[in-house]
């Protein structure tokens, strides 16, 4: 099975200098757990935002969610993969990673993601899919 | 020896057989809906039509053949419920193909509705492998569970759908509205009715084990 096969292509992004109350506002209203975070200029690259870092990084030290930027929380660079990747090597990527998502790129654009959740669905859709044996 | 006693008799082949045609019919009525949607294809709704007609036939024969003797009393009212949700799906399906006949105007979320279409296809076809396995007496629960999750799937596109269009579609009447409001409800009820009828068969299998 490849990575196409199972990607989410509900993406969400945000601006960096969006602040953290923004980033848990879209959070919440899109029932998601992560988003994107747009390069800040031409030499940029995309990052990422999840409800871990706000949690770890913001509200566990308590910090001020209006003041904190995006920029300063997210992970740079994404870990990604091509959309052909099979499903062994992205959990393999996930695991040596220790990361529960992974971004799938097509010339040099985000055309989706997939989390560890996704792989667990599928698994158990493959695995429904076989005949059992008597 | 229970097992063959329990299944083996003609008449219950009889039934096992047509029970089977009953649901490789949903799988069809699905697969020719998604091609519709995809196409355009107004030939491709009125074999929808067909089906579901062709569905009733093989469901009033089931049914019958059930009461002529097949099957122990005990199992009778609980197959043939079963074949009922089967019906009530491919009913949802006809529907859906309904309004597209009656002027539905896709625009802007075609994409989505053929994504619903092609996760009810996989949900029937998993429905039907689900039947095959609880025909060689084996456990359902991965396949129930593999329904359930397609059908998180459809809850989880239906939820952005309605977001969407509550805040970009621009409805020109009340029929427009009504049409598209009903052919939303019955294509994502598809999956739902498949997940009653897996739910079903499963209650099934732990009563005849």
């Amino acid at each position: 099975m490849k990575v196409e096969e199972i990607m989410n292509k509900k993406l969400q992004t945000i601006e960096p200098d969006a602040t953290v109350y923004d980033a848990i506002e879209r959070l919440v209203d899109k029932r998601i757990r992560s988003l994107v975070v747009k390069p800040e200029d031409e030499v940029d690259v995309y990052g990422v935002i999840t409800v871990r870092d706000i949690v770890f990084k913001v509200i566990n030290k308590a910090l001020d969610i209006k003041k904190i930027k995006v920029k300063e929380i997210a992970s740079k660079p994404l870990v990604s993969v091509s959309k052909d990747t099979d499903i062994k090597t992205l959990i393999n990527l996930m695991a040596t990673s220790n990361i529960a998502r992974v971004f799938v790129f097509e010339e040099g654009e985000i055309i989706g993601v997939v989390s560890l959740l996704d792989i667990l669905s599928a698994s158990i859709i493959e695995r429904a899919k076989e005949r059992q044996c008597l | 020896m229970f097992k063959k006693s329990f299944w083996g008799g003609s008449k219950e082949v009889e039934v096992i057989k047509k029970i089977k045609k009953h649901i490789s019919i949903l799988c069809s009525t699905c697969q020719t809906f998604k091609s519709a949607l995809e196409t355009e294809d107004e030939e491709l709704i009125f074999m929808v039509f067909d089906l579901e007609r062709e569905a009733d036939i093989v469901r009033r024969e089931i049914i019958a053949h059930i009461y002529e003797g097949a099957f122990l009393p005990f199992l009778r009212p609980n197959l043939c419920q079963f074949v009922e949700i089967v019906d009530e799906a491919i009913d949802e399906v006809e529907d859906a193909a309904q309004r597209c006949i009656l002027g539905l105007n896709l625009e802007g979320i075609k994409e989505e509705c053929i994504k619903i279409a092609s996760l009810n296809l996989e949900a029937c076809e998993m429905l039907s492998l689900s039947f095959e396995a609880f025909c060689q007496g084996e456990d359902l629960r991965e396949k129930n569970l593999a329904i359930r999750i397609y059908e998180k799937r459809i809850d989880e596109i239906k939820i952005d759908l309605i977001k969407r269009l509550i805040k970009t579609k621009q409805i020109g009447n009340f029929w427009e509205g009504k049409i598209l409001s009903d052919f939303l409800e019955a294509l994502v009820n598809v999956s739902d009715v498949i997940e009653d009828a897996s739910d079903h068969l499963q209650i099934i299998n732990i009563s005849v084990r």
